[in-house]
């Protein structure tokens, strides 16, 4: 198991990459002189054809933009450029590299400065390990092999090494970054960022207690506390050591606290912050979450906004899940340059969610497609593509059959209409199918028997409170199995009410109704009030499907429902019921109201009512209005009978919620 | 029953069941490409390799049980039997072997594994099924295929030549554009569903009753069968030809997102209709050769590539090279030098280097160029055209503009009337007052406009105005249901600009968000092209003032593949020229598994190559291969073979139910009537068998092949031409045919 707030780490690293490389280039500021021997231009007779490859030709009109830079020094360009990288002024910096490479293919600086450029600022990582394989070859090629005797040319090959390291991580070949490391020692180096580079290689590769005595080795030689802590702070939480893990990651957010501007305390913070949601402390995972966003080094990231968004859905307090995205979208607004593959998928994944339980599921169609579509960087974070392939593949499995549940109280207005309707529900019923297994294969084949069932898995991106949905699909012997296996491993109360509610649904999917309704009970009854309202609201919806529409259960169930969550009544196809007051209504308008997403109830025990009029002009007029909940209150009118109970339902099941700006 | 009867009866069995099973053989070759493309369309998450070997399965086995006597309920309960039978085994498994698996779900996804498997094999089987049993199940498959090719293509009904998705692959991979991949591709499957229907019909259809079907008595004319060919092969390139010029014409007046690609003096290049056609096809690679932190439209960035600064009566047209002598005029494959305007201020020089993937009638670049000069191609195969652009780029805020006056005046009165000249109409000017009552400046008044039209327009890809060509588009649009795209959002502001008295024009070009770019490469699709509106500005030039409407009702597909775009930023790397090829050759994870798998030309060709070499020797052996047998029996039996197939292709062939003794009678001058006689001395004497000599010698074989042959060389020479064209023999030879 790996953790997403692992990200945050991995945050440590490229930032100790860039630091590391231009310490590195400052120190090489000694560097022997060397004549430029550049690359001859490539040029037509007519001399009007310029290479594009060598974009530091200084003929003709370049001499408007080249400046000076065709009587330097390729160290001198080499300076300069590794200033203008410093001062973000990124694209001038490479350009000047690349210059000083082009007066003197054989400068090795300028390979490692390139390769920390493309790993840390462009993300393009093979381009950058060729690179840094070219700088080690030189380098190798200028000074033989090591050891070496002077102090510069060791600290230049510990560099590359360590880039390389950096660079295989980031391919994913996990052994072979270890190979490098291993190489870094053979040749009696050391670095502080040894320590935590090296655990988090071992973690990657499964090596869970090897990498926690490496990193609290590293602590007691105070080897990059910030990050060292906080990369033991990861693994102990991994190895089930929670109140450990909280313990190093407050040293941790207190180190970084003291760094003042330099610090980065968000890191520990979001990863507190999950520690205690996989505690199901909520109220301090969301207090750590809020802090890790507000502060300049949160804001930017998304994994603390998703996190917080995880919880507030779970809460179903979609307003604020909405209005966290909304903030971090803002806060990315800064920084315009940055490219979006590094969180637009999980952007889409969690406002489809909030759209698909706000009962806006066309956007949350859209956005889980988006998602699936869009392509995520994950880098070093813990979680991978088949998480989010996974999550995005069951909400859009899942989203298109609440479309369906949905379309079956929608009223049609014309014979076309109904006809693509019909259409419609045809494709979503197969989609849906297909895609609910496609992602019961993800999670059983790529996803390792299925560890992501492991409540709050900080891991995963699932959504827990409807994942049953998923199980009952898999044979009832193989899902009661899993989850004995995983109560054994896991003694969190809360988690317990969850894999009730799985064996629930997965009895209800084989049909054994008394077995799923006890359990559907005792979920209703035992789930947190506040924390795990979408499970709550889950939960009974399921028991619903069990009770006839007049039983006072079913009405019980169903105003709870509709306070907690509307949309969810009529995302599974079930009717609100009603007193209905239709004296003044005409029979048309009666007859459809009953046909949308309304069961006519008596007075006594209807909560809500419709009340129903028709005008001579043909005008129909619905208000909806709840005794004990003003604020459900609403009201509709068509000229079409049909079009006035859908403008109604739309305005009950609803939810106005922030969509960003675009769907 | 006679011997002759049962002779004759056994040869036609025998060429339907070879019909039969070239039906079947066709039918699991349909299978497998159909479960590729629903691969390629949706990860099907089991190996391939399963699912078609299932379905392959599921033909044969309907194909067999569908000439047995066995009922449509018989093959229906053996299905039913299957899926009960890998239910119940899963069950059962489930249940005594759970403690011996380590993991929960193992026997859950051999399951879901199985399934896939099952429902391929059923579904082939039942399609199988059904056409061997129902003659009107070929007319339906036909139907069925045809509508699923047609919702499958029918995007370039709405000139989307880009999908289905394997569609762009294609024309990605083999550098062709959508159009041609699309009608090839068209061809390809229209050719293979006829040769499909016309091999079934062949095809022997096992009844119950087991009666058999009646048939024609004569033979394959091939003669006729290469004509054939030839003339359907001329209708498909005919209505190929003309498909390709209509949509052709189409595609590049609305491929480009309503900016056309043509500047002609008086002409606008630009359309109202629709923009449908914008695509998201690569139209050209930016590189930023420096960082441009002062851009005043970040995150977007203009690049202009012409402007519209004539009205002429119903639209703005291009004026010529009077007007606009900012922009260089130029096609990309020119350079050009122009002269720094002294006047301007706040400007910041900017380098890009673009890399042109789709043709362009002119150079573009960011704001007004200095210099273009030409590049050398790093990929001649990949990029149409490479140049460099040396900008004078803006570099201020736009907040900076409120209060400067607006057109140059260095102007001259006409050219300030050029820029001023207004619509006719006078709606234009009386809601250009209403929207910029409260605005103070022109710059402010221009900032009302567009903020107006933000607010009330509604971006769409077809506004459908029911309005003609030489009449006002844009009317429509502002004073009607605000539904328009660019071009109109451009028009608008340009008629109440000017109605104002405020100079403007139209730009054209591209309009990119920098944050997709990588490492300041910018992929510009054609989606990316854009109409805006521009006004002078005293010192600053021309500005972009530009509408981004807060109601969209459909929009381009934009969206740039990071995966294209690091693959082409490899191509030009300045690095990736000094660097080895094989620097990191050794290092895992360099390369990507390609996701859509697509034949490399160079497979292709191979592969056709190697068919047609084949071709070749079959007939080489065919014509000479009897030369090589020292037995008499075997050289006459290949000799025979040789003459028999040479007389076929040039449409001289054995009927069905011909005896050998009429077929030889039939040639002209009798030609091989002695290697009949030989052929059939040999196969009905009584001193046959493999240890007794033969009644004849190999001298009397030379002999009797020599007068075919002879009769052969003197037919003319255009039809022994077709003749050694004609591969029947060879695919008669293959497929154990007889002569």
């Amino acid at each position: 198991m790996v953790t997403k707030s692992s990200f945050h780490f991995s945050r440590y690293l490229v930032l100790g990459v860039a630091a590391f490389a231009l310490t590195c280039a400052r120190y090489d500021a000694h560097a022997q002189e060397t004549d430029g021997n550049s690359l001859p231009n490539e040029k037509t007779p007519n001399g009007t054809v310029y290479d594009p490859l060598d974009p530091f030709d200084y003929l003709g009109s370049d001499e408007l933009f080249a400046g000076d830079d065709k009587d330097k020094s390729a160290e001198q360009l080499i300076r300069e450029g590794e200033d203008l990288l410093q001062t973000e002024r990124l694209l001038d910096g490479r350009t000047k590299l690349l210059k000083a490479l082009q007066k003197d293919p054989e400068q090795v600086d300028a390979y490692t400065m390139l390769a920390g450029y493309y790993m840390v600022h462009v993300g393009h990582f093979r381009l950058a390990m060729k690179y840094i394989k070219q700088a080690e070859a030189l380098f190798l090629k200028q000074h033989g092999n090591p050891p070496y005797s002077t102090r510069k040319l060791q600290q230049d090959h510990s560099r590359i090494i360590y880039f390389i390291s950096q660079g295989r991580l980031n391919l994913d070949n996990y052994q072979g970054s270890l190979d490098a490391l291993d190489e870094f020692t053979s040749n009696g180096y050391y670095a502080e960022w040894y320590p935590g580079s090296r655990a988090w290689v071992l973690m990657k590769l499964g090596r869970l207690q090897e990498a926690i005595r490496v990193a609290r080795l590293g602590i007691l030689t105070e080897a990059e506390p910030g990050r060292t802590l906080n990369m033991l702070g990861i693994l102990l939480s991994m190895n089930e050591q929670r109140q450990e893990a909280i313990e190093v990651f407050r040293k941790a957010i207190a180190y970084e606290m003291a760094q003042g501007s330099e610090g980065q305390p968000a890191t520990p913070l979001n990863n507190v912050g999950e520690v205690f949601r996989e505690m199901f402390e909520d109220d301090k995972a969301e207090s750590q979450f809020l802090r890790a966003t507000g502060l300049k080094d949160g804001c930017e990231h998304v994994l603390p906004t998703l996190n917080v968004v995880l919880l507030y859905i779970e809460q179903l307090k979609l307003d604020a899940a909405a209005s966290a995205i909304d903030g971090f979208q803002q806060c990315m607004a800064q920084f315009p340059l940055r490219n979006g593959e590094e969180y637009s998928a999980l952007v889409s994944l969690a406002r489809g969610r909030i759209d698909l339980h706000s009962g806006h599921i066309d956007r949350a169609i859209r956005r889980f497609e988006a998602a699936l579509e869009g392509t995520q960087w994950f880098g070093k974070i813990g979680t991978n593509q088949d998480d989010l392939i996974a999550a995005a593949t069951l909400s859009l499995g899942q989203a298109l059959a609440r479309k369906n549940s949905l379309l079956e109280s929608y009223r049609p207005l014309s014979w076309g209409e109904w006809y693509r309707i019909k259409e419609e529900k045809l494709s979503n019923s197969f989609r849906s199918w297909w895609l609910l297994r496609r992602a019961r294969q993800v999670l059983i084949d790529n996803l390792n028997d299925l560890e992501d069932i492991n409540i709050r898995n900080t891991d995963s991106l699932l959504e827990y409170p409807t994942l049953g949905e998923a199980l009952s699909g898999f044979s009832r012997s193989a899902v009661l199995r899993r989850i004995e296996k995983q109560r054994s491993e896991d003694s969190r109360p809360p988690a317990q009410i969850f894999y009730s509610q799985y064996l629930a649904e997965s009895s209800l999917g084989w049909w054994d109704r008394s077995e799923g309704t006890t359990l559907l009970d005792s979920v209703i009854q035992r789930a947190r009030s506040k924390y795990d309202e979408l499970l709550k609201v889950q939960a009974s919806i399921y028991r619903m499907k069990l009770l006839d529409s007049s039983s006072d259960r079913y009405h019980e169930l169903a105003y709870r429902v509709l306070i907690a969550n509307p949309a969810a009544l009529r995302n599974h196809g079930l009717k609100l019921p009603v007193s209905l007051d239709a004296s003044a209504a005409s029979k048309a308008l009666r007859s459809t109201l009953l046909s949308g997403p309304f069961e006519e109830s008596s007075n006594k025990r209807a909560e809500c009512s419709v009340r129903a009029a028709s005008d001579t002009d043909g005008k129909h007029r619905l208000v909806f209005s709840c005794r004990s909940v003003a604020s459900k209150n609403r009201s509709a009118e068509d000229n079409d009978p049909n079009a006035v109970v859908n403008k109604l339902a739309d305005s009950i099941f609803e939810e106005e919620i922030s969509n960003g700006g675009n769907s | 029953m006679s011997a002759s009867s049962t002779t004759l009866g056994a040869y036609a069995s025998h060429e339907r069941g070879r019909w039969y099973r070239t039906t079947v053989l066709l039918r699991m070759i349909w299978a497998a490409i159909f479960i590729f493309c629903l691969n390629v369309v949706t990860p099907l998450g089991s190996p391939l390799w399963l699912l078609v070997g299932s379905a392959c399965v599921g033909i044969a086995a309907a194909s067999r049980l569908a000439r047995s006597q066995l009922n449509w309920r018989g093959a229906l309960l053996i299905l039913t039997f299957l899926w009960l039978l890998n239910w119940g085994f899963f069950e059962i498994a489930s249940r005594f072997l759970r403690d011996a698996i380590s993991h929960s779900f193992t026997l859950d996804g051999l399951q879901l594994q199985v399934n896939a498997a099952l429902l391929a094999l059923s579904f082939t089987a039942s399609i199988t099924w059904v056409f061997w049993r129902f003659k009107a199940a070929i007319t339906l498959e036909a139907i069925v295929l045809a509508s699923l090719a047609i919702i499958i293509f029918a995007g370039h009904r709405d000139y989307h030549f880009d999908r289905p998705k394997i569609i762009n692959s294609l024309a990605w991979q083999l550098r062709v554009d959508h159009l041609t991949m699309l009608l090839t591709v068209g061809s390809g499957l229209l050719l293979a569903s006829i040769t499909c229907i016309f091999l079934a019909s062949l095809a022997e259809r096992p009844r119950v009753d087991s009666r058999p079907i009646a048939r024609s008595s004569k033979g394959a004319n091939w003669i006729l069968g290469v004509c054939l060919t030839c003339v359907l092969g001329s209708i498909l390139y005919g209505v190929q030809y003309a498909l390709y010029q209509h949509f052709n014409s189409a595609m590049l007046a609305r491929v480009s997102n309503g900016v056309g690609m043509n500047s002609e003096s008086g002409v606008s290049p630009l359309s109202f209709e629709s923009a449908l056609g914008s695509t998201n096809q690569p139209a050209a690679l930016v590189r930023l050769e420096g960082d441009y932190a002062s851009n005043p439209f970040t995150p977007m960035m203009y690049l202009r590539e012409s402007s519209l600064s004539s009205f002429n009566g119903h639209e703005m047209v291009f004026s010529g090279r009077a007007y606009d002598t900012d922009l260089p005029g130029i096609n990309p494959q020119e350079s050009f030098t122009g002269k720094e305007d002294a006047e301007l201020v706040q400007r910041t020089p900017l380098v890009q280097s673009i890399y042109l993937l789709a043709d362009h009638q002119n150079a573009f670049g960011v704001d007004y160029p200095l210099s273009i000069v030409q590049l050398k191609n790093p990929k001649p195969n990949r990029f149409k055209n490479t140049y460099r652009v040396y900008s004078s780029a803006p570099g201020f805020s736009l907040t900076d503009l409120n209060d400067l006056a607006v057109g140059d005046p260095r102007w001259t009165e006409e050219v300030q009337q050029h820029y001023l000249t207004p619509h006719s109409d006078k709606r234009y000017s009386d809601l250009a007052i209403k929207v910029t009552e409260n605005a103070r400046t022109p710059i402010e008044k221009m900032f009302a406009i567009t903020n107006f039209l933000s607010r009330t327009a509604i971006y769409t890809l077809t506004p459908n105005h029911d309005v003609k060509r030489e009449e006002d588009q844009v009317a429509p649009f502002l004073f009607g249901d605000h539904r328009g795209y660019c071009v109109h959002f451009a028009h608008a502001i340009v008629y109440m600009a000017r109605a104002l008295g405020i100079p403007s024009r139209i730009g054209t070009g591209y309009l990119t968000d920098l944050s997709q770019s990588k490492d300041g490469h910018i992929l510009l699709l054609m989606s990316d092209r854009h109409a805006w509106a521009e006004v002078y500005v005293a010192q600053y030039g021309w500005i972009p003032f530009d509408v981004q409407p807060d109601q969209v009702e459909s929009h381009a597909d934009n969206k740039v593949d990071p995966k294209l775009l690091e693959d082409l930023m490899g191509m030009l790397d300045p690095g990736e020229e000094i660097l080895p090829p094989d620097i990191a050759k050794d290092e895992a994870g360099m390369t990507d598994e390609p996701k859509d798998w697509v034949p490399k030309q160079s497979l292709v060709l191979s592969s056709v190559g190697v068919l047609v070499a084949l071709i070749i020797l079959c007939k080489v052996f065919l014509v000479f291969g009897w030369k090589v047998f020292s037995s008499p029996r075997r050289k006459l039996r290949w000799a025979y073979l040789s003459a028999a197939s040479a007389f076929d292709d040039v449409g001289i062939g054995r009927r069905f139910g011909e005896t050998r003794s009429d077929f030889a009678a039939r040639v002209p001058n009798q030609a091989l009537v002695p290697l009949t006689k030989l052929l059939l001395q040999a196969t009905y004497s009584p001193v046959s068998g493999k240890n007794l000599s033969p009644v004849f010698s190999s001298t009397d074989v030379t002999a009797a092949i020599s007068k075919a042959n002879t009769v052969i060389k003197a037919m003319p020479w255009w039809k022994r031409l077709l003749g050694a064209l004609n591969p029947s023999s060879v695919f008669k030879l293959l497929g154990g045919g007889k002569w």
